[in-house]
């Protein structure tokens, strides 16, 4: 068993407190190109996120883990589909609980 | 739903996505062991909750989270490191929180539980629902004498969400609409409860990093050292939590 290496549930207001950790995060895709796709938070900000992009189509809620560069920019690692419905409140309210009151359940 | 026949694990694998996983609880137990798994039902847990799971028993084979002892569990993670052999299925599973190793025997007999042991999830809300799960699971069993948790608190997953994500799982626990454990205060020490009247001042609780310490301490007139260890109490019992470092304190609220 590993927990060395954990990905911090995070919403573009909590990114501020994670810059050069790992990270994962819900976005909504907006734009897609050479320079990394642009997303909506799950509380409302507007994330860029960097690197390699996968081989496969987006769908327009994307799970990205990787580092946090800045505060509102991530370097991807994995990019995992979440499809095309999802429910970012319920999503952004765990995010607040998982850096809270719960963050020993998490990291 | 996979039935043992349709099972295919190649396809189930492939690709790495997320699933929900039951791992046995030790790699040497054949899934047909006669010990009792209805103790507890199916408790949804991260790694990280495991990784600090105590022993129990004679024989510390049985683990306990939350002084509970836990058989079976559920996790929901991305699969690594498929390892395919005659006898046995071996993979890692992340979930965010660490990597664990699982373990799932291949073989002629299967029960219920077993044949939907592994599954990918298809709707993703899944992922967010489990580990709010873990957190109603831990807030339920955690030994503390609570101050009233709020109501409003588990309303945050709403009806449509538990609907959609139980589609997919069977023998799921129930999932949580009211956390309303209200339980006396009477087992609180006066200094913790005059730390919990101070943080939940709106002029403590407004304040993004929460209280100082030290600021406790000049303001209530407690000795440091008594700060600290009621801090230390009411942190574990889950009633507040710290911020920026570990001198920085906020009250625990929905």
């Amino acid at each position: 068993m590993d927990t060395s290496n954990p990905a911090v549930f995070v919403n573009g207001g909590l990114m501020r407190m994670y810059v050069g950790r790992r990270i994962r995060t819900v976005i909504q895709v907006i734009q897609s190109d050479g320079g990394g796709v642009t997303g909506k938070s799950t509380d409302g900000h507007q994330l860029v996120v960097k690197g390699p992009q996968p081989g496969f189509p987006l769908t327009t809620f994307v799970e990205v883990i990787g580092i946090a560069d800045t505060d509102r920019s991530i370097r991807a690692e994995i990019w995992n589909n979440f499809g095309n419905t999802f429910d970012t409140q319920s999503y952004n309210q765990l995010c607040q609980l998982a850096n809270g009151e719960f963050k020993h359940l998490f990291i | 739903m996979f039935s043992s026949s349709q099972f295919d694990a190649s396809n189930a694998f492939s690709g790495g996505g997320f699933m929900p996983s039951q791992p046995p609880q030790s790699a040497d137990y054949p899934s047909s062991t006669a010990r009792s798994r209805d103790s507890q039902g199916l408790v949804p847990v991260t790694v990280k909750m495991i990784s600090e799971a105590s022993h129990s028993g004679d024989d510390k084979s049985n683990f306990m989270i939350n002084g509970l002892e836990i058989t079976n569990v559920t996790l929901v993670g991305l699969v690594y490191n498929k390892e395919e052999r005659a006898s046995d299925v071996n993979f890692t599973l992340d979930d965010g929180t660490g990597r664990v190793v699982c373990k799932r025997w291949a073989s002629e007999v299967f029960d219920t539980r077993e044949m939907e042991a592994i599954q990918p999830v298809t709707n993703f809300d899944e992922v967010t629902c489990h580990y709010i799960e873990c957190i109603y699971f831990h807030l339920q069993n955690s030994k503390s004498q609570v101050q009233g948790f709020p109501s409003s608190q588990p309303q945050m997953v709403d009806s449509s969400l538990n609907t959609s994500a139980r589609t997919g799982l069977s023998g799921y626990q129930t999932a949580p609409t009211n956390l309303s454990s209200q339980f006396g205060v009477d087992g609180l020490k006066d200094c913790d409860q005059m730390i919990l009247d101070y943080l939940q001042q709106p002029s403590s609780s407004e304040r993004e990093r929460g209280v100082h310490v030290n600021e406790l301490s000049e303001q209530l007139k407690i000795p440091q050292k008594k700060i600290m260890d009621s801090i230390a109490s009411l942190e574990n019992e889950g009633l507040i939590y710290s911020t920026i470092d570990e001198f920085h304190y906020k009250f625990a609220r929905g």
